[in-house]
């Protein structure tokens, strides 16, 4: 008897990559069926290790949570989920959540049973659970009379966009197609934010790409920058095996290799968040504390902060002045030196304030700007890499926050470069393919449309607003007060011929009502809010494909059934397409019937080539095309994959290890743009200066390194249910003493716009007056704190721009029981 | 790829903890009731120290169930989720992390042991529940026994890293 069964040398094996942080790492799947287990003598295991003896250290290991029993239409299987050692990405390693991918499958007779495993249609009263033919024809049917009627912008969506978990090129190809081609509607908004918009707009005027570099990049830096990261946490294996490597010098030898007869040392590393991180921790472990530089800086301050540095930089005549002059406008930066670097402004008074407003004192700043651009001996140009991700997206303010951070990569000449580079770390992984939006700038606020009533029909797909979007109770409430109407007339309903029900929806459709579709894995928030829920296939269940933070393209193989009548999102997307199409044929309207052709794909791959033909790697966004690619090659490629945008060269695939080595900008012109980023002060915007003003705590948030985005998955798996069975709320000790706070006690975080509860954490990593919560947590939403107040250059929420107060609710012990209240910010 | 998997995960300081992994630290001397050769493989019962020696502050390195899975003795300054004695204050966990099977450190100040290899910590204090780190279990929690004025290991809670089993 074996506590954890082991593979037999005849198990399956598949490849995959991990399904949650943006990093991807490689992971090998062994199934067989229950029972017959692997011997632990090496020829009776398909892990070829004798198992017999003690494994050493970064040797092989079917941990309990790499192995879970399945069960398929033709009986029971034994699945192990293993790092693979072959990856480049994680050599091996498993991050905490890459760990228990096995543990996130499907069983029925487990704690995944909740999955949602077939389409239903619920009133109030009641769910009636349906097939797939009658949830597409009343879905169809109501689609149709609201486009008819009120015309397609009456149907909003706002749905997933991103690669791993239940994403992929072929789903959102497919989503892009429904409703970019087929309802038209410019309704739209992706997974966490109100609206349709880039994130990072700033770097896409600029032509700079949001994912530039490749991981070995951060091994070959003489710097590494984050801004608004927390890598040990959310890219963790990027930071374990890349990054760290460079801080203890280990990759010293290939910095060597690369670069001969350039000066090289350790890396260091300069971190800019409020908090102190296990990042900065870990990277003061590895590297030693003097080669960190951790500025721990005010909130909304970012813009000031980066802008200092670049005038540092300016005016020690440390910037890349060849490429500026080859390869920028100049222009460009002739304007970015009078508005963003105030060169007309006196410097030591233009340092001060950038020192009072961040809170860094004015050496630090000059330190970062030596870190960054000082050049090495032998005067040799410093390779710079820098990161930036929600700490600086959801910043205030989004355009500007951005634009500082590519135009200092500009200004130093780090683009093209081995050990350069200026990318989002990420969060999910990518696979952006989708026909032309509609989606003006600045977009749309469709959360706005919501609520005022002008969505008649609102498809949210593989994401749940409810929780994580900003004034979340605000929209919460809107949709249970325009669901009930449509909720009545499917009730009044029941049995009745479709288009009886549909002309009863319609009918509470003008009263206000709206028609809420839920497409997701699990039940959430939103989908027990739907009347048409849509169970969706996920990770495993299907052959997808998607990026990480390299562009680094990859086959997930399926490897299992999906539960019950579920589809992969393409699957639906089609489904509802095909029916579209006869409806409008019956009704001899040829132009809307053919918008709603095409959706026969016959399998996962036909959707991948599909959005191939149309999406290979144009100049202006070339990070996601994949001219050249198909399943048979990426098969062949296993886990390594090949690096986002390929191109057939004399009839060869070649992949782009980084971008821009040919200098070849984004822009119609080829040169990069600097982009102007004056500081958005004198003060706060409005909304957020009155929660300002009237409240005593910043509630900084973010994610953890141990429960994914909403913890879809994660609340269902003890393992990590358990370290944070309602949301965290780090805060300094100082403070909690003056509120009379302890360690575990329940408090409520309250403002005008809402209140939630969450579980206090005292802990030195925030600063006096300064809080952090866990996001997304569906126990309490921080996003019920979170004001309306977006940037309007881009409708990018300031999603960390919160203020309340905290009050003391008292001890739970059955809720703190598990949770350790030692500092998650110590390295030893 | 071998040369990616060698250079990936080695830094100054965890060659060091490697190279410290193994072993027995003297100063005890455990008595290994080793089982006799069958195929239950029962759980052995070890000897580890007296209980009037054990006082808060103590560390004891150990072996258990066999030689090459070592395992450290904590007594915690107050009571602690299953200690035992008197105080309820002593504890015992693999010292193998849950991660990649590097040795844990203790951290006398911060009362939590720290895996120097990926910084997985873990408390002692909560049963060896995760801090915060990149390990899926908790450290396995050896169970003791207070006989005769003996603390004695007599069996172990959660999967060892690097077996398939605990009795090997």
């Amino acid at each position: 008897m074996t506590d954890t069964p082991l593979p037999p040398k005849n198990a399956e094996t598949f490849n995959t990559v991990c399904q949650f942080c943006i990093v991807g790492c490689g992971y090998k799947v062994f199934k067989w069926p229950e029972g017959e287990d692997g011997g632990a003598a090496p020829d009776e295991n398909a892990l070829n290790v004798d198992f017999r003896e003690q494994q050493p250290a970064l040797g092989a290991w079917v941990a309990p949570l790499a192995h879970s029993v399945i069960t398929q239409k033709d009986g029971r299987y034994s699945v192990a989920i293993l790092p693979d050692d072959a990856c480049q990405v994680n050599s091996g390693l498993a991050s905490v959540r890459g760990a228990g991918l096995a543990a996130s499958l499907y069983r029925p007779d487990g704690p995944t049973r909740t999955r949602l495993t077939s389409p239903a249609i619920r009133s109030g009263a009641s769910s009636e659970a349906v097939g797939w033919d009658e949830a597409a024809d009343l879905g169809a049917r109501v689609i149709k009379a609201v486009m008819d009627r009120w015309g397609p912008n009456s149907v909003g969506m706002k749905f997933f966009d991103h690669g791993g978990g239940g994403g992929g090129f072929e789903n959102n190809w497919a989503i892009g197609r429904f409703f970019f081609n087929g309802i038209k509607t410019s309704t739209i908004s992706i997974h966490n934010r109100p609206a349709y918009n880039s994130e990072v707009h700033a770097a896409g005027d600029a032509g700079i790409a949001p994912l530039t570099n490749a991981y070995v990049d951060a091994q070959l830096a003489d710097t590494i920058v984050i801004v608004g990261a927390n890598p040990y946490e959310t890219q963790t294996n990027y930071f374990l095996n890349h990054m760290v490597l460079n801080l203890a010098g280990t990759s010293q030898g290939m910095k060597e290799s690369a670069f001969p007869g350039e000066p090289s040392a350790s890396g260091r590393m300069i971190i800019v968040d409020p908090r102190r991180t296990m990042t900065v921790a870990t990277a003061e472990n590895a590297a030693g504390a003097e080669n960190v530089l951790h500025l721990q800086n005010e909130p909304g301050s970012d813009i000031w902060l980066l802008n200092a540095i670049a005038r540092v930089i300016q005016e020690r005549k440390w910037h890349d002045t060849g490429f500026i002059r080859k390869h920028t406008e100049v222009q460009t930066y002739e304007s970015y030196q009078r508005s963003t670097l105030m060169l007309g402004r006196d410097r030591d008074e233009f340092l001060a304030e950038a020192s009072q407003r961040s809170g860094i004192a004015v050496s630090d700043i000059v330190k970062a700007a030596e870190w960054i651009a000082k050049p090495k001996a032998q005067n040799v140009r410093r390779r710079t890499l820098f990161h930036y991700e929600k700490g600086l997206i959801w910043g205030y303010k989004n355009y500007e926050n951005i634009a500082s951070i590519i135009d200092l990569a500009l200004l130093t000449g780090n683009f093209g470069r081995p050990g350069t580079g200026c990318s989002r770390l990420g969060g999910h992984q990518e696979a952006y393919v989708r026909p032309p939006a509609s989606a003006p700038r600045p977009a749309r606020n469709i959360d706005e449309a919501v609520r005022r009533g002008e969505t008649k029909v609102f498809w949210v797909g593989g994401c749940n607003p409810v929780l994580t979007t900003l004034r979340a109770e605000a929209l919460a409430s809107s949709l249970k007060q325009r669901r009930q109407p449509v909720a009545d007339a499917l009730e009044q309903t029941r049995g009745r011929p479709a288009a009886e029900r549909v002309a009863a929806v319609v009918e509470a459709l003008k009263q206000g009502g709206m028609f809420l579709i839920g497409q997701d894995i699990y039940p959430t928030s939103t989908t027990d809010l739907a009347h048409l829920v849509l169970p969706a296939a996920t990770w495993g269940e299907y052959d997808m494909t998607s990026i990480n933070g390299e562009r680094r393209l990859r086959l997930y193989q399926k490897f299992m059934e999906p539960p019950g009548d579920a589809l992969p999102d393409w699957g639906i997307m089609a489904r509802f397409a095909r029916r579209l199409h006869t409806l409008y044929v019956a009704d001899a309207n040829p132009e809307m019937a053919n918008r709603f052709l095409d959706f026969d794909w016959a399998d996962d791959e036909a959707v991948f080539i599909d959005a191939r033909y149309t999406f290979s790697g144009k100049p202006s966004d070339p990070m996601e095309g994949y001219a050249g690619v198909d399943y048979d090659v990426l098969r062949t490629l296993g886990n390594n994959g090949i690096q986002t945008p390929t191109r057939l060269v004399n009839g060869a695939l070649v992949g782009t290890e980084r971008l821009y080595e040919d200098r070849k900008f984004g822009t119609p012109s080829g040169k990069a743009k600097f982009i102007p980023a004056p500081p958005p002060w004198t003060g706060y915007a409005a909304v957020v200066e009155r929660q300002r003003s009237n409240h005593r705590f910043w509630i900084n948030n973010g994610r953890s390194n141990h429960i994914w985005q909403t913890a879809f998955h994660h609340r269902y798996l003890e393992f990590y249910r358990e370290r944070a069975p309602v949301p965290y709320l780090e805060i300094h000790p100082d403070d909690a003493t003056a509120l009379a706070i302890g360690p575990g006690d329940l408090v409520e975080v309250y403002n005008e716009t809402g209140t939630v509860q969450a579980m206090a954490y005292p802990a030195d990593a925030v600063k006096p007056g300064h809080c952090f919560m866990l996001f997304g947590q569906p126990r309490g939403a921080v996003g019920d704190l979170i004001s309306d107040h977006v940037d309007p250059d881009t409708t990018i929420p300031w999603y960390k721009g919160v203020w309340a107060d905290i009050r003391r609710i008292g001890p739970v012990p059955e809720l703190s029981a598990t949770v350790s209240f030692k500092p998650t910010n110590f390295a030893g | 790829m071998t040369d990616s998997k060698n250079r990936s995960r080695v830094n100054r300081r965890q060659v060091l903890s490697i190279g410290a992994a193994s072993g027995l630290v003297a100063g005890i001397s455990p008595q290994m009731h080793a089982p006799a050769q069958a195929q239950a493989k029962p759980m052995p019962s070890l000897e580890i120290a007296n209980l009037a020696d054990l006082k808060p502050g103590t560390q004891i390195d150990f072996a258990y169930p066999d030689d090459e899975s070592p395992a450290v003795l904590l007594v915690m300054d107050g009571p602690v989720e299953d200690g035992i004695g008197p105080d309820q204050n002593i504890v015992a966990f693999s010292s193998l992390c849950t991660h990649k099977g590097c040795n844990v450190v203790w951290h006398a100040d911060q009362k939590v042991l720290v895996c120097p290899c990926h910084w997985s910590s873990f408390d002692p204090g909560k049963k060896g529940r995760m801090i915060i780190g990149q390990a899926s279990s908790g450290l396995p929690q050896i169970t003791l026994a207070v006989d005769g004025g003996k603390v004695t290991a007599t069996g172990v809670s959660g999967l060892i890293y690097g077996r398939q089993t605990n009795v090997i």
